[in-house]
Order: structure tokens, then sequence, then C-alpha cells
């Protein structure tokens, strides 16, 4: 068990700034994910704690030790390739295996092991193939075997799951997760999913231009987004704009357009004057049918209905701009039908609309 | 502090992507390139300043800008009891650097053009015969050193040429044609390296994605339009490539000069120097001519390297592979290819099928070979001179094939993997070689070795140039592997290696099990046609390879026994048959390479 930390890592490409400052701490046996649109930084973070990048400014820590300038094969930890980077040349049972070789380990020791911990992904009985032979979802174990199987201070996941199709891919993130916590190892993931990054982590940083922008649960950070990136990159938002009309302590009411007016909460650390440009975030499955005394009530037009299942998501019109809410299927909603939904102050998140500019680093 | 600090830190990052395997490597591959390229080369720099080259530009064997006679003469003659009106093609000497620079002029621009209409041909379009035709536009690049042109010079003799007996004595017409002299070796060359362009803008054209031209042909565009707005366009880094190598290679063309007995050439004046320089002495013309080929050499590499970089541009489709147009030829265009390409290309690569026909034939004096004959065959086996010379040349390509893969293998991989600046130099390095004229290696190669290592092992006037061939070979022919390997590497991704590295594995580990097997095909298909070029290398070979002379124990290869052997009586029969030897390797390497290997034949390129 191990913990890492990433003390105030930069990483220059040229002139692009790949990460900027970056500090994290991941602790024992935390499955710790790096969330963040495509080319955020996230894999050059991961990169650099697997060694393979060196950073221009600040360390890298595993427990105590600065491990900055230590050769990747030195550092103790495996990683798993977006592309799994299976050896073509070699059967699963040499791909597994080739980590124990290395540790010299004996060679009925690297049998059993093997073994094991192809049983442990699922995978026994295919020793013998080459990666070709196997299918997308076998190529991604015998990876995970790969890492697994040198029982590494620190597994590293590269967007692991991206290459399989979705199905798969709910199902594998379950059996990670699952053996993440059975062998209680040190785990960075990275991906640019946000429900996979949520239903999988203990804790999450969010990544925009090299910087990391927030730390915390998932339930953290999606109830309370430290600024506006956060808010509308998690979950389906809407935002609305509007200018604020009257400021209460940490109530703010925004006039969204003549005839709407919301009000909701000041998102934390932030002030707003009365007249200033505002935007309004909330959650589509935070609207409701039932108009409960106090909430903000929002009368529009259906633009778009699209069933889902679980629920119907509902595009709607008011004026200039449109929401998202989600509602319960059996309601029937007519394309162009006038609609009235309900959200409860608590709710909605205001921030200032400067904000949309200025992203700023933990 | 702060400053030392930063210092350190930025030390220690370009450290830390170095390992001993990358560091051995490196100094491997730049000691090498220093002491076998570099450095002879600076010498003969040295040595060439000693001379000034005003001197040579004001001297008209030189530089002539008023030529005398006429590049035609038309006479009436009376030859064989017959009238005829003798044509005579052999174009006028502006002076040896001059005619030189001219004559490369022509060939590259006459080579480009009818490369570019085969390759255009070949590429995009598809017709009854097209396979025999692809195997007929290839057959000139199968090296045969001076006997090819021999046979070209057979075909355009006036007394005996075949061309001659065909339009005076066949056809009974009143003319005789005769192509001599610098015009000979103009016609000689295009013939010759035609295919070099072919293959290399039929390589770009193949490579155009096919939505390029569909986009052209949606909005309107057909025909020669579409072929000068987009296809041409888009192929022009590969007609660049080509026409960088045409030049090159026609500058410091040797055969071609000398069995046209054509000596107002840069090329065949090193080479007379070389001739005289068996005492030890090497005239310091010599230097100061290699020097201006090089800098011709140089420039035009250099510049189309850059340029071709600059055009190299990336086809933005999706989706992966495609399978190129190609459209079924209608009947017009099937006649012109029967009656105007076809026999153009058969002419083209009748010197190497003459080759074979000189081989077995039993006396081939007059337009038509007589006789058939294996004698000369098992010549090349009894024959002590020969014999030794296919020895040698065997032992000097198989020691550079050892040399090239090793420096092939370390400087593509550092230069792949590592990630500090020097990599653009050693690529520089490693590549160039292509670009440099043997004669001037061999010119650099006798001053260097015979000086600052006088009476070693490499001091080719006392020991002889048997370890220095070998040295020689390895470095010309380095960039044919180099490419292969690292075309190799370039389809490895990078995380497979991390992948090994992560889990424990140092760099040698990584590279023994898990780079060198999933590169091992490219590593021996780039090895072999190496060794292809060693085998019939001739630059050095004539020169370097001569200075021990052709006793008993000769220390010569296969290209300057052929040389010799041309002007001996029978000579050009045995010649020949080192021919079909060379002929012979050549195909089943690349029939080995193409077919066992599923790789495309290496072509030459910038």
């Amino acid at each position: 068990m191990t913990r890492v930390a990433l003390r105030k890592v930069s990483k220059k490409f040229g002139e692009v700034v790949a990460v900027d400052k970056a500090s994290i701490e991941v602790d024992h046996g935390e499955f710790f994910t790096l969330l963040g649109p495509s080319g955020c930084g996230k894999t050059t973070t991961l990169r650099i704690v697997a060694g393979f990048e060196i950073p221009d400014e600040g360390s890298v820590f595993f427990d105590d030790e600065d491990v900055t300038f230590k050769k990747p094969y030195e550092r103790g930890c495996a990683m798993v390739f977006q592309n799994y980077a299976l050896w073509p040349h070699m059967t699963v049972y040499d791909n597994v295996a080739y980590g124990l070789k290395i540790r010299k380990v004996p060679k009925e020791e690297v049998r059993k092991r093997v073994k094991e911990v192809l049983d442990l992904v699922g995978l026994t009985g295919l020793e013998d193939r080459y990666p070709l032979q196997l299918s997308g979802g076998q190529q991604q174990r015998v990876a995970l075997a790969r890492a697994l199987v040198i029982e590494p201070k620190v597994l590293l996941l590269d967007e692991p799951l991206s290459n399989l199709d979705a199905k798969l891919r709910l199902r594998m993130r379950e059996e990670i997760k699952k053996l993440q916590k059975d062998l209680n190892i040190t785990t960075i993931y990275v991906t640019h999913d946000q429900e996979e990054a949520m239903s999988i982590s203990d804790r999450i940083a969010i990544m925009n231009r090299g910087r990391i922008i927030q730390i915390g649960r998932p339930n953290e950070i999606y109830m309370n987004p430290r600024n506006l990136f956060v808010a509308t990159f998690i979950g389906r938002s809407t935002a609305l704009k509007g200018y604020v009309e009257h400021v209460h302590g940490k109530t703010v009411k925004m006039r969204i357009n003549e005839k709407l007016a919301i009000t909701g909460k000041l998102a934390e650390d932030y002030k707003l004057n009365i007249g200033e440009e505002a935007i309004a975030i909330m959650h589509p499955e935070d609207f409701s049918l039932d108009m409960k005394r106090g909430a903000n009530v929002i009368e529009g037009r259906v633009e778009l209905t699209m069933f889902l299942g679980p629920f119907l998501h509902l595009r709607i019109n008011i004026g200039d701009q449109s929401l998202i809410a989600y509602i319960d299927p059996d309601y029937e909603v007519r394309l162009g039908s006038k609609i009235r939904l309900a959200i409860s102050e608590e709710d909605v998140i205001v921030f200032p609309t400067k904000e949309w500019e200025e992203i700023e680093t933990v | 502090m702060v400053i030392k600090g930063i210092f350190l830190r930025i030390l220690k990052r370009q450290l830390f992507y170095l390992d001993p395997v990358l560091v051995t490597q490196l100094v491997l591959s730049l000691l090498m390139m220093t002491i076998f390229l570099l450095a002879p080369i600076a010498m003969v720099l040295l040595i060439s300043l000693n001379y000034n080259p005003l001197d040579i530009f004001m001297d008209p064997t030189y530089v002539n800008l008023y030529p005398k006679g006429s590049p035609i003469t038309m006479r009436t003659i009376t030859f064989r009891n017959r009238e005829f009106t003798l044509i005579k093609i052999t174009g006028v000497s502006f002076g040896i650097i001059l005619n030189s620079l001219i004559n490369s002029f022509i060939v590259t621009i006459c080579a480009s053009i009818f490369g570019t209409v085969i390759a255009f041909l070949m590429a995009r379009y598809d017709f009854p015969g097209k396979i025999i035709m692809r195997i007929l536009a290839m057959t000139p690049l199968l090296m045969t050193p001076f006997i090819n042109v021999f046979v070209i010079r057979k075909i355009f003799d006036w007394k005996d040429g075949i061309l001659s007996w065909i339009i005076g004595d066949v056809l009974r017409l009143p003319f005789r044609i005769g192509i001599e002299d610098l015009a000979g070796v103009t016609i000689t060359q295009i013939m010759t390296f035609f295919p070099i362009i072919y293959l290399n803008v039929y390589s770009s054209m193949i490579n155009i994605d096919p939505s390029m031209e569909e986009q052209a042909e949606n909005l309107g565009a057909r025909g020669f339009r579409l072929f000068r707005t987009v296809t041409l366009p888009l192929s022009l880094p590969g007609l660049a490539a080509g026409a960088a190598i045409v030049f090159i290679f026609s500058l410091e063309d040797v055969a071609a000069p000398i069995v046209f007995n054509e000596k107002r050439f840069m090329s065949y004046h090193i080479l007379e120097r070389f001739l005289e320089a068996t005492t030890g002495q090497l005239s310091p013309v010599a230097a100061t001519l290699s020097i201006i080929l090089l800098a011709l050499a140089l420039v035009t590499f250099i510049g189309i390297k850059k340029y071709v970089t600059l055009k190299q541009y990336a086809m933005l489709s999706r989706g992966g592979r495609w399978t190129p147009r190609v459209k079924k030829l209608g009947i017009r265009g099937i006649i012109v290819v029967y009656l105007l390409i076809l026999p153009l290309l058969l002419f083209a690569a009748f010197p190497q099928i003459g080759v074979f026909i000189y081989a077995i034939a039993e006396e081939w004096t007059g337009p038509l070979p007589h006789g058939f004959t294996l004698k000369n065959m098992v010549k090349i086996v009894e024959d002590p001179l020969v014999s030794r010379a296919i020895t040698n040349s065997l032992s000097y390509s198989a020691l550079a094939i050892i040399l090239i893969i090793v420096i092939g293998l370390s400087s593509s991989y550092f230069i792949s993997r590592a990630k500090i600046p020097i990599t653009d130099l050693l690529d520089v390095l490693v590549t160039s070689p292509i670009a440099l004229p043997g004669l001037v290696i061999a010119v650099g190669y006798f001053y260097f070795f015979s000086s600052v290592f006088r009476g070693t092992p490499l001091d080719p006037i006392t020991f002889g140039p048997s370890l220095l061939l070998p040295l020689a070979y390895s470095v010309r022919r380095l960039p044919f592997t180099a490419r292969a390997v690292f075309a190799g590497l370039q389809q490895v991704h990078v995380a497979l290696e991390e992948a090994s590295l992560n889990l424990g594995a140092g760099r040698l580990r990584t590279l023994v099990s898990i780079v060198i097997p999933l590169i091992g095909l490219n590593i021996l298909s780039g090895a072999l046609i190496s060794f292809v070029y060693c085998m019939s290398e001739t630059s050095v070979g004539i020169t370097i390879g001569g200075l021990k002379g052709v006793g008993e124990e000769h220390q010569a290869p296969i290209s300057f026994i052929m040389m010799d052997y041309l002007r001996r009586v029978e000579g050009p029969h045995i010649v020949a048959s080192l021919g079909v030897l060379l002929i012979t390797i050549q195909l089943s390497v690349i029939t080995l390479v193409n077919i066992v290997f599923k790789q495309r034949y290496a072509y030459i390129g910038v």
C-alpha cells in the first residue's frame, strides 16, 4: 500500500502547457480519478506518475520517497494502457508472466501466480492464445492481469474502458472497482467520461487546461461544483443567463427574461451585486411536475422529447433560452405543448458570468 | 543558486531520458559516422583548399562557355559499299564541370517526365499486360555495373549497332544513326534512372486519399485538369524526392562515361586521377572536383528534403485503409499504351535483357549475337581472378551487413525513442550517405586513411582495401537498413515498450524481448537490401578497391574486376556473366522481401 503525492507539478511540451502546477494526494488503497475533457493534461499527469515523463517543475512522492527522477522500471507501479499495449508476439501467459520473470520469481511461482490472476480476471484457459485471437474485452483483462500480477505499489489506468462497447464497459467498470477494493491497491484512473468517474471513484480531480480545478468525492463535486466549469462539465446541467435582481445573504434572485425570475443559492466563495450578469445552473433531474410551495415555477414550450428508459428527456423553450429536464416517463407530453415545472431554490446554483473566462486552481 | 538549481534540473531531465543502452547506441553511431564519413570528407575539404578553385573555373578544360562543334552532325558516307546519310548525335562539350551539370539536368528532366507518365498509368489505370509492364519498368533498376551500358552502346553504335542495322540493313533505308560521347551518356542515364522517378511518384500516387480526387471530380474536374490540379500537386513530394536522387546519381555515375569513353565528366575525371594513384599520390584536382560534386549533391539533397517535409500533406481522411482509385483503360488508351509505352519500356529494359544474351552468346561483335555457350558462366568460377573477386565481394558485404545491422538498429532506435535534441543531427548523418557521391567518399578514404592511419590495417596503400571496403560499404548502404528499421519502429506503438519498462524491465531487456522480435522482419529485409547494394557497389569498389592491383592475391571486389575485364579480349562476356550473377542475387532478395516478408521493396528516395 502506497500513498502518492504530486506537489506543484508542471510540464510543457514546446509552448503547450500540458500540466500546470498540479498537486494531488492519493491515499493508501484509494481509487482516485483524473477527470477532464480531452487535452486537459490528465494522461500526462498519469505518465508523470508512471515515470514516462519528467515534470519541468515540482515533485512526485510515493509515500515519503521522492521518485521524480526515478526510471519507470524502478517505480514499482503498473499501468494499463488505453490501447492495452499487449505484445502481439507473446501469448497471454507470456504477456502476464513478463513482469514476474523480470523480477526473477521462481518458475513454479510464476506459473501459480499467473494462474491465480487469470482466474481473478476470468481468463482461465486462454493462456496459450495470442492477443490478436482475443476479443476487446478479453484483451482488456489480459492488460489488467499483467498489471495486477506484479502486485504493484500503485495501479495506473489510462482510459482502460474507452475501447470497449457500451455494455462491456459497464461490466468491466464494476469488475475493476471490485478488484481494486478486494486487493486494496492505490489506484489512479484517467477518464473523460464523467459518469464512469462518478460511479467508480473514491475521489475525483477535475482537470482543465492542465490545471486541477476541484478535488472531492463524487457527490461533493456533483452537489457543490466549485465553479462554472465543473458545474457545466459534470452532469447534463442547464445554464440560464440573466441579471441579478435581488441578493439576500446567500439567496439570489435572477431575472432571466420578462416573464421569468429564478431564485437560487449563491455558489460558495463568490459575491454578486444587483444588476450584475449571472448564470443559474440546474440539474435536469431536479425538476419536478409537483408545484411545491416556495419552489421556482418555470413555464415553457416542449421543443424535444426523448424517451431514455428510466425517464423522459425534455428540452423546454423559455423564450430565447432552453433548459433540459428529466421527468417521469409515464407522463404524456406533446411536442409544442406548454408545460410547467418546479425546481426548489436549493437546487439552483448561481455563478457570476465572468466565471466563464476565469477558472481558478485549487 | 536559483540559476544553478534550474540548470541542474534541466540537466537531470535531459539525462533522465538517456540510459546506458541509449548512450551506447548514440556513441557507437556517432563514432562510426565521424570516423568513416565526416573525417574523410573533412580531409578532402582541407586538401582542396590547397588548390585555388578559381583556377579550375577559369580553365576551359573545366568550364568552357564557348563550345566548338555541333551536337548533331549529318554527312554522307559510303559504308560496306552502300551510300548512307550518317546522323551522329554527340552533344557538345562545355567543359568537365558544366558537362556534368548540364547532363544531370537533362537526365533529371527527361527521367521525371517519362517516370511520371508511367507512374500515373500504373497507379490509376488497369489494362491487360499491366503486370508485365510493371516488371519491365523496374528492370533498369537491376544493377549490372558497366555491362548494361555496354549493351546500350551496342544499340546506338552506327557501324554494328542494332538501331542502325534495323534502319539501314533490315529496312534498307539510307540512314545510319549513332549516339555517342556526351549524348550516349545522357541517354544511358535516362534509360537507367527513370524507374527511380516512377517508383517514387507511383508510391505517392497510391497514397493519395481517393476522396481528394473524387471531390475534385464531384466539382467538375476531369481528365488532364484533374491530373494537373490535384493528382500531380499531391504527388510532388514523391517526384521531388525521386528527381533529387536521379540528379545525384547522374552526377556521380562513372559507368556510363567509362563505357562511352567520355572523359569530359567530373566523375570520370576523379576516377582517372585515382587510377594513377596506386603510387600513393592523388592529385589535388581530385579533391577539388570531389568538393564540387559533394556541394552539388548536398545542396540538392538538403533542399529537396526540406521541400518534401514541407509539402508532406497529411491526408485528412479518417477510417483507415482505402483502395486506390483504379480505372479500366479505354480502347484508345490501350492503343497508345501498346504502341508507345510498351516499346519504350521494352527498349529501356533491353540492356538488362542484353546482359543475359551477352553472357550466353559465343560472340556478339556484329549487330546480332551468335552461338550459345555456358563457358562464360563457368569461367566466373574457374578464372581465379574473377572467382576471387566474388569471394571478396561476398566477405566484404557480409562484414558490412553486420556493421550495418548494429549501427542501423542503434541509430534508428535512438532517433525514434530518445527525447533529446541531438536526434535530428544523427538522423541527417545516418541518411545522408544516400546522397553522398561514392567517389567523394573514396577520395576521402584515400587521403584520410593513408595519412592519419598510415601503417595500420586501415591504410589502403600499405595493406590494401580489404578492411576499408567493408567499412565504406557499411557507411554507404546504411540508409537502407536504417530506414527499414525506423519504419518498423514507427509501427511499434511506444506503449508496447512503456508497458515493459513499467513492469520493471530495463532498456536492454525491452529492446531484446519486445522491440527486436517485433521489428525482426524490418531489420532482415533492410539488411538484405543493403547486402544487394553492397554486392554491386561501384564507385568505392573501382577506386579504393583497385589500389592493390589485380594480382593473384588481389583484394578487389566484383565491380573492379568488371571494369578491368571490360577491356580484355572476350572480357565483356565474363563481365556479362558477373552481371547475371548480380541480377540473380538481386531478384532473389527482391522476391524474398516481397513475397516471404510481405514488405514492399525499399525504393530509393530522399
